[in-house]
């Protein structure tokens, strides 16, 4: 039996709450943070009780899941204190445990338990405190002392709870816990120390949220694709101003990663402008589901060290706009310009990887990069010129159609035409990376028909470069620069 | 200088690197797609974990010709390639003709040079993407330092696609390129900085781009005999091709005035290099 006891340092009572009112939690602390700490607690192992004014538990059957003991230890003195835990103690029985926390020492340092216990004050012994006074003044300062007096005459003057928990220190009886249970719900409250008016700072208050999350999916076996940070203005705010605001934060696919999380909410937070002070944060997890965990492996493997490209692209995405993050697609058309549509690489993701497999290269020659929109090419003694006079290579190839390609702004028929131009003004600046650029004289006509006549190109400046020819609406005609092979 | 009565050991002769000869490369090395730049690089191709800088005269003209042939063994190995603010929308039916897919492909569209400083290094930080290219217009030296530290953890090729104008400043990119492009379907590579003895003569590479060499005709192979401008004496073999464009202006002279483009490239296989019929017919599936 290995036990850890997590103490909780007592609440400072709020300016506000009335002294004379009864306390939440009989030992003075803030019972929500102790829940939490149950829950962040509850991945190690689902031995955890509640227990005074600590959380302890049972580890070790979990030592070598977590690394040893260790790298556990390391771990839960990393990270226990930003969940408010004042003090860690390893011990074999969980009694001793709290003794330990509350008396500073860590844990036995390879000595018996016993010769650790004994000369340890005896307020560290709850049931010890209350009878503190008397004892002292018959000169019994430490457990030891305690136990070295007759148990008869101890039980009589100063009950039998003192003698219990004193062996259950010890491991001389055996202790009963009620184990702390798994809630199905995750949702987290915290009271932020003072008013926050900075929206990056809250982050410093969101990252215990999270990594009770963190531990709260772990106890799970599950993931979340997203999690949503609720923010309540404090009393003093402006009226108009309103009660609070929330941050959702979705990732592509369940994940939980504290880093991640806190690297995504950072982004965020970044660009969030509070209206008001904030008093107390929420967390709620989205999109809960189940987890395919790696396997740790005995002999060395070839996978990339790192994260995955998509956690990745997601903070990218988080800074930038999911529309600058983009992967393409395939589309069924023959322009240019449809052939390959270009969608946020951190949605629709699933459909991607349920695709057969790579299509073959294309049978016919093609740019590496395209211009939008194509650029009108200067004529000097009727030859298209860019960078220089054009040499003409190999062409021309039709490519013309595309009337079923309708707007989507002139769908309504009867709408007049300059209104259709200008809602589809108001929402292009959005996607000018996702869809081609549509130029006036396509928005007039309402459909993408092209008539175009391919040339493959060259000088010595531009490269090789695909030009086309299109007739104008005067009649003539004009050369535009589309692509080029760089 | 070993003496000749004192052969070193196989094993220490091959441990010992001699100054004229090529620095060993990293660990891994992609090859570069052109034997000849192969030879000339250490370690016989591109390397990981470190940075490749890649001067070009100006953005989008031959990108994809020299880096592009190494990326199909990237994405063989099923990792992606990032690209980092490429100057113009990427087209990936071209990039197909290299190898890639729609699965192994992400374009950040970074503009402002802190944007694909900070981008380029969460790619190369993350070690997720199996290699980056990333165009930098302006980069300051300290900046390519950082990511050139960061990029010794990471395991793909690095490219840093940086303007003509940079080969005067410091950089620490251990391996620098500059290219320019032939109009004869070549590259003119010359290695600015490598590890090993400094290279001279500049490397001419055969490329064509694009699966362009489907259909490109013979007449076609040599574009510089066809400029309109400046006609060249040419062998009788290609007198026809080269004097027609030589011919062009004159015939055009009665109707310069009307504005008939039509009438400037006429359906002729003369004129413009289409002589072969199954290339025209190949480009009509288009």
């Amino acid at each position: 039996m290995l036990w850890v006891a997590l103490i909780l340092p007592p609440r400072l009572p709020a300016p506000s709450a009335d002294p004379a009112a009864p306390p939440d939690h009989p030992w003075g602390i803030c019972p929500e943070t102790q829940a939490g700490l149950a829950v962040w607690c509850l991945q190690f192992t689902p031995r955890v009780a509640l227990m005074e004014d600590a959380v302890v538990m049972e580890v070790e059957a979990s030592l070598r899941l977590f690394r040893g003991l260790g790298a556990l230890k390391a771990r839960i003195a990393d990270e226990a204190p930003d969940l408010g835990a004042a003090g860690i103690g390893w011990a074999p029985t969980a009694t001793a445990a709290l003794v330990l926390a509350r008396c500073g020492v860590p844990d036995l340092g390879g000595r018996l338990l016993q010769a650790v216990l004994d000369p340890l004050p005896l307020q560290a012994l709850s049931a010890g405190a209350g009878h503190a006074e008397p004892l002292s003044r018959a000169g019994i300062n430490t457990l030891g002392q305690l136990r070295a007096l007759p148990r008869g005459g101890i039980s009589r003057r100063f009950g039998a709870a003192l003698l219990a928990m004193l062996d259950q220190a010890y491991g001389l009886r055996p202790e009963a816990h009620r184990w702390e249970t798994l809630p199905e719900d995750f949702h987290a409250r915290i009271e932020l120390p003072g008013r926050v008016d900075h929206a990056p700072a809250l982050l410093l208050g969101a990252r215990p949220l999270l990594m009770r999350l963190c531990g709260w999916l772990a106890a799970r076996h599950a993931g979340a694709t997203g999690v949503t940070l609720h923010w309540v203005h404090d009393s003093m705010r402006a009226k108009d101003a309103g009660d609070g605001g929330s941050l959702t934060i979705r990732t592509a696919e369940p994940i939980r990663a504290l880093e991640h999380f806190c690297r995504l909410m950072a982004e965020h937070l970044a660009k969030t402008r509070l209206l008001a002070p904030v008093g107390e944060l929420r967390l709620e997890a989205i999109g809960v589901q189940a987890l395919t965990e790696d396997s740790a492996s005995l002999l060395p493997d070839t996978v990339r060290t790192g994260e995955t490209l998509y956690l990745t692209l997601e903070r990218i995405a988080a800074r930038f706009g999911p529309e600058r993050v983009l992967q393409p697609a395939p589309g069924d058309d023959h322009r240019l310009e449809w052939m390959t549509r270009w969608q946020p690489a951190t949605e629709g993701r699933s459909t991607g990887r349920r695709r057969a497999a790579a299509r073959a290269a294309p049978s016919m020659p093609e740019p590496g990069f395209l211009l939008e929109p194509p650029l009108r090419l200067a004529l000097r003694e009727h030859r298209p010129h860019y960078q220089g006079a054009l040499t003409l290579l190999l062409g021309p190839d039709r490519v013309e159609g595309g009337w079923w390609d309708r707007l989507p702004a002139r769908a309504p028929a009867h709408e007049a035409s300059d209104t259709g131009a200008g809602a589809r003004d108001k929402s292009a600046p959005a996607f000018t990376a996702l869809v081609p650029h549509d130029d006036a004289a396509t928005v007039t006509a309402g459909h993408r028909n092209v008539v175009r006549d391919y040339w493959i190109a060259v000088n010595d400046n531009a490269g090789v470069v695909v030009i086309f020819r299109q007739p104008l609406d005067d009649g003539g005609s004009a050369w535009f620069l589309h692509g080029v092979y760089a | 200088m070993p003496s000749p009565s004192l052969p070193l050991p196989p094993a220490v002769a091959e441990a010992v690197w001699r100054g004229d000869a090529l620095g060993r490369g990293t660990d891994t090395v992609w090859p570069s797609g052109f034997d000849a730049l192969d030879a000339e690089l250490p370690g016989g191709g591109w390397p990981g974990r470190q940075l490749t800088e890649l001067l070009l005269p100006q953005f989008s003209l031959a990108e994809w010709r020299l880096a592009g042939p190494a990326l199909r063994r990237v994405v063989a190995d099923g990792a992606a390639v990032a690209l980092v603010g490429p100057p113009k929308r990427p087209h990936l039916p071209g990039l197909m003709h290299l190898g890639l897919d729609e699965r192994h492909l992400v374009w950040i569209d970074a503009r402002t040079p802190s944007e694909r400083l900070w981008c380029a290094e969460q790619l190369i930080k993350s070690n997720a993407a199996g290699a980056v290219l990333a165009w930098m217009p302006q980069a300051a030296p300290e900046q390519l330092r950082r990511l050139q530290v960061l990029a010794q953890s990471f395991e793909g090729p690095v490219f840093l696609f940086r303007p003509l104008a940079a080969r005067h400043d410091p950089s620490p990119a251990p391996l620098r390129l500059q290219a320019t492009i032939d109009v004869d379907w070549a590259l003119d590579v010359q290695i600015l900085k490598r590890k090993g003895p400094a290279h001279e003569t500049p490397l001419r590479l055969a490329s064509i781009p694009g699966g362009l060499e489907r259909v490109l005709t013979p007449r076609v192979m040599r574009p510089s005999t066809m400029r309109p401008v400046a006609p060249v004496p040419a062998a009788p073999r290609e007198a026809v091709p080269a004097a027609l464009p030589a011919a062009l202006p004159g015939a055009l002279s009665e109707s310069s005035r009307a504005p008939q483009p039509l009438a400037l490239f006429p359906e002729s296989p003369d004129v413009v290099g289409r002589a072969d019929p199954a290339a025209s017919s190949a480009s009509a599936v288009r």
